[in-house]
């Protein structure tokens, strides 16, 4: 009973521990053979700066569309589109807001 | 009637020098000007030309560098090194003009110019269709060594110079064009003066011998009042004569310099001016010490004659006339029209009167300065209008 309580209490504070970014974006990237680098780097070759790309990016999560997708059309014949989010307003946010400083160009070159 | 120069007209009169002087200064400004403009324009149209041979080369290094970037971003995050290039330097800023990497020397960019020159570098801003690490705006810097710009320079200074002068000579031209009317006329009146002064010279000599010669003891009080106005009149007319036989005449004759008592010959010349001093009921009031010049008599007196004469000529009736003489200084005071302070430095100028209402031409005071500065003595006038003038000689 000891044990039970201790692995639940273990799982939830992993659960939570983890930010927005990490709960809701990597779980399903890892099952795609594109790394959110790479999916990254396509946004930064469409979009260029940093609101550009938060924009387009908040709204591709938004409102999911083949014709919007930064991703090539074999890609999405394999994979498909995905579901429209269903996160709250903040937490799209703070998810996007987290993806951009993990991967951004700035400060990387040298 | 033939106009010739001569020595007297020669010299630039004071309103001359002041017509020349605004004309000229006038002149210089807008030629300056002009000059500038268009050096302006020339250094412009240079710098366009060179910045447009610049662009080719310019522009094959943003090629360059554009699929360099297009490989880095491939590449990217395994490879992370800026591509440089020995030729250029270059920075990467993304569409919101945020700085992704730069290797500029100069970071003024302007991203409304496609091509522009900074301090000491040419910058070149390409806008890439595809933003590779983001990249909206790609500038390519080199170094401006600045050989174009001493050519033009040197251009500039050379076209300019000979310009200034070629414009000079030509202002110098116009100049000559300008004042010549105002000398054409003032050479005309030299010549009638000289003409018409030649014939004065026997009847007014008569007029005052036979004045001098007269017995007044035995004539009537009407008469002796008559002779009295005809020989105001006479001396008045004397008076100009000498001035402008000097003017015209003597003048050019050589100086007879000599140690001179000044106290002497202003008395003289007090009784002398005394009759018509009386005609308008002004008094002389003298207060003469001692005093020696090291100058030519005649000139003394002209210069004399033209002071006392002009103190009675715009003296009030019943007015006063002060003459101090120290050593070294003789003062000449009046309680006159006087002349306003402006008009002040123009009074020394040939035909210049400031109140037509009295007689004469206007030539006392210039015959009286060109005595003063060939003797290098000092003349001061000071003067309150409605109050008086105060004549200053120093020597």
């Amino acid at each position: 009973m000891v044990k039970k309580v201790v692995l639940f209490i273990a799982l939830i504070s992993g659960v939570f521990s983890q930010d927005a970014y990490e709960r809701n974006c990597v779980e399903c990237h890892k099952e795609l053979p594109t790394s959110l680098q790479q999916m990254f780097k396509k946004y930064l070759l469409l979009y260029s700066g940093e609101e550009n790309v938060k924009a387009g990016l908040k709204h591709y999560l938004l409102y999911p569309s083949k014709s919007i997708s930064v991703m090539s059309e074999l890609f999405i014949d394999n994979y498909g589109i995905k579901k429209k989010s269903m996160l709250n307003d903040e937490e799209l946010t703070e998810a996007i807001n987290i993806y951009w400083e993990k991967f951004k160009v700035f400060d990387k070159l040298k | 009637m033939s106009v010739s120069k001569s020595k007297v007209t020669n010299s630039l009169l004071k309103s001359e020098k002041k017509s020349l002087f605004r004309f000229l200064t006038l002149y210089v400004a807008m030629v300056s000007i002009l000059i500038m403009l268009l050096a302006a324009f020339y250094h412009q149209s240079q710098e366009k030309l060179m910045l447009a041979e610049q662009r080719a080369t310019l522009s094959k290094y943003a090629y360059i560098q554009t699929k360099r970037l297009k490989i880095l971003h491939h590449f990217f995050p395994e490879r992370n090194t800026y591509p440089r290039d020995p030729r250029f330097r270059s920075a990467i800023y993304d569409i919101e003009f945020m700085k992704i990497f730069s290797l500029l020397e100069d970071e003024h960019i302007n991203f409304d110019k496609e091509i522009y020159i900074t301090n000491k570098y040419i910058h070149f801003v390409k806008s890439l269709d595809e933003y590779y690490l983001g990249t909206k705006y790609l500038i390519i810097e080199v170094k401006d060594d600045g050989v174009w710009r001493t050519e033009i320079w040197k251009h500039i200074m050379g076209y300019g110079l000979i310009a200034f002068f070629l414009f000079m000579v030509f202002g110098l031209f116009l100049a000559k064009l300008f004042l010549k009317p105002m000398r054409d006329s003032i050479m005309l009146l030299d010549r009638f003066i000289k003409d018409t002064t030649h014939e004065l010279n026997t009847p007014l000599s008569a007029i005052l011998a036979n004045i001098e010669m007269m017995d007044t003891d035995v004539m009537v009080e009407k008469n002796r009042k008559k002779l009295t106005r005809i020989n105001i009149a006479a001396k008045t007319v004397s008076i100009l004569y000498k001035d402008l036989t000097y003017l015209t005449l003597e003048q050019e004759r050589k100086n007879e310099d000599e140690e001179i008592a000044i106290k002497p010959v202003l008395e003289n010349r007090v009784e002398y001016f005394n009759i018509l001093a009386r005609s308008k009921n002004i008094t002389f009031v003298l207060s003469l010490q001692n005093a020696n010049i090291f100058i030519d008599k005649r000139k003394f007196i002209r210069i004399i004659d033209n002071l006392m004469s002009n103190a009675i000529k715009y003296n009030k009736r019943g007015g006063t006339i002060e003459i101090v003489l120290e050593e070294n200084m003789l003062t000449i005071s009046d309680t006159g029209i006087g002349i306003s302070e402006e008009k002040i430095p123009f009074m020394f100028d040939r035909y210049m009167r400031f109140n037509k209402s009295e007689g004469g031409f206007g030539v006392g005071l210039s015959i009286v300065k060109k005595i003063v500065d060939e003797y290098n003595m000092q003349i001061e006038i000071e003067s309150k209008e409605g109050e008086g003038t105060k004549v200053v000689l120093k020597w």
